[in-house]
């Protein structure tokens, strides 16, 4: 399992395709940055004019750590494609290359090659958000500095100390991960469905978009649905960053994303046991 | 008989309403001499905001004042938070400070201490402040509350506890209330993960109140701080 497993990363880290992730995160990150250092002003009156009506609030409030939280709200729908051009290369590229019932004939079950393939993915996405906190995090504190955060609801201003900030931003990384991880075992789940890894991509990308404008629709109709829908629960990492730390709702989130992904997994292994592999 | 007694109880009256309005008047202008005698003090101190909309920890810091209306908070590198310049946070910017009028409104007890209240309506019409009404321990000579009403910012209370810094009529703990507005956000721009809960605190003002609440654990008091000290530039990294 381990030679699979490693055999697998193999695969995942010799393609371009893999550091042309790394390098977007880091091309989104140094704009976003750049954007903050010459209009983060302009950007903070305009998100604090209901607070500055009545009070005045003087410091560093452009600093590293309310700037990470600024680049991970806009990569909420980036990351997901990322991810996805990855784990839904791993099945339906095979297909593609026509090596894939090559592979089935080693004395491997189809079992451990789907597993090999949802270890190295989630290794890859776990690699990915670490990539993004150090470029995200580390060069923002860098750049701009640390402080106390200042967080923007849509109707509350939360004021983070700086001592108290960096357990947060590891707790929303490790959700993040989590978060993550049920894009991959969906794209995983999507790739076996294909024969070339354009369509499980798109179409993982197709479902987190539809689904995240749906959850994030405030009409009647969907809000009975919205609890069941996992783009919902991606956002979970937000709730580290309240006071009080939602802890039940983010245990709820972290366990739909769980039953999400073992579900993806699950059916993954159930289709790809009974599939007729031809290529 | 009845005519000349009549004519007494009105000149007596008379006599002591006019005594009673020297008595206020010249009450608040020993209080307003002795607040106004501090020019600025420099105060380590912890405070605590508590309004509908935000969330705030207890803030440590320095704080810095100079007559008549400079203020700043000094956290070291962290964000300082004041209420906005016309709603300022010593009792100096609550009482007026040009001519007016003063009313005796009787005595009433705060804490236990029996208090003079009074009422002052300043007779500048520009000012922000339209009446202010002030209970005064005449023993130590101090504010314990002020009520203010003001053009712009509705009504404000100030309620003052005093301790060490008594002879200087500074306190030792305060705390404001104040009128608040609402702050709303587009859904759509923050995508909030859950819903806010209101602030037990706050549960009964139904969020139009809020309360900034300062203990002063130190004063240094009248050493001629630099106005530099209140410039933007100051207060930036």
């Amino acid at each position: 399992m381990k030679q699979l497993l490693q055999i697998e990363l193999f695969k995942i880290f010799r393609r371009p395709r893999t550091y042309i992730s790394f390098g977007i995160v880091t091309a989104i990150t140094f704009v976003i940055q750049l954007a903050m250092l010459t209009d983060g002003k302009s950007y903070m009156s305009f998100a604090l004019q209901g607070v500055n009506e009545q009070f005045d609030i003087h410091g560093n409030m452009i600093n590293g750590y309310f700037i990470t939280y600024i680049i991970l709200q806009t990569l909420l729908i980036q990351i997901p494609l990322l991810v996805a051009l990855v784990a839904g290369d791993t099945l339906a590229g095979e297909a593609t290359l026509g090596t894939l019932r090559l592979l089935l004939t080693k004395p491997i079950s189809r079992n451990q090659l789907i597993l090999a393939k949802f270890m190295s993915s989630f290794i890859y996405t776990v690699l990915l958000v670490i990539w993004l906190a150090v470029v995200a995090l580390g060069l923002s504190v860098l750049i701009f500095g640390r402080g106390d955060m200042v967080n923007i609801k849509s109707d509350t201003f939360i004021l983070i100390l700086q001592n108290d900030v960096l357990w947060r931003y590891a707790a929303a990384f490790c959700f993040a991960m989590l978060a993550m991880t049920t894009i991959a075992s969906l794209s995983i789940l999507l790739s076996v469905f294909a024969d070339n890894s354009i369509g499980p991509i798109i179409s993982t990308m197709g479902i987190v978009v539809v689904l995240t404008i749906l959850s994030n629709l405030d009409l009647p109709l969907f809000n009975h649905i919205k609890p069941y829908i996992f783009t919902t629960h991606m956002i979970g990492w937000k709730g580290f960053f309240d006071d009080p730390v939602p802890v039940r709702q983010i245990g709820i989130s972290a366990m739909v994303l769980i039953v999400y992904t073992v579900a993806f997994a699950g059916t993954t292994m159930l289709v790809f046991n009974k599939k007729d592999i031809k290529s | 008989m009845i005519r000349r007694s009549l004519n007494t109880i009105l000149i007596l009256l008379c006599l002591s309403v006019q005594a009673s309005a020297a008595d206020a008047n010249e009450l608040f202008n020993t209080l307003r001499r002795k607040i106004f005698s501090v020019q600025d003090y420099t105060a380590d101190v912890k405070m605590k905001i508590s309004v509908k909309y935000m969330r705030i920890p207890q803030l440590a810091g320095t704080l810095y004042f100079k007559s008549p209306d400079k203020m700043r908070l000094e956290r070291h590198g962290g964000l300082s938070i004041l209420p906005r310049k016309n709603i300022n946070l010593t009792i100096r910017n609550l009482i007026p400070a040009g001519s007016a009028t003063v009313i005796d409104a009787g005595q009433a007890q705060i804490g236990g201490k029996t208090t003079r209240i009074i009422k002052v309506i300043p007779e500048d019409d520009k000012s922000d402040l339209v009446l202010a009404k002030i209970w005064v321990d005449e023993t130590s000579m101090v504010a314990l509350r002020i009520e203010t009403a003001t053009r712009n910012e509705g009504t404000l209370t100030m309620d003052l506890e005093y301790g060490r810094y008594i002879s200087n009529g500074l306190p030792d703990k305060l705390l404001l209330t104040l009128d608040v507005k609402d702050f709303r956000m587009p859904k759509g721009m923050t995508m909030d993960y859950t819903e806010s809960r209101p602030d037990e605190a706050l549960k009964d003002t139904k969020g139009k109140k809020g309360t900034i609440q300062i203990t002063y654990l130190s004063y240094k008091i009248n050493t001629g701080l630099s106005d530099k000290i209140f410039t933007p530039e100051a207060s930036e990294p």
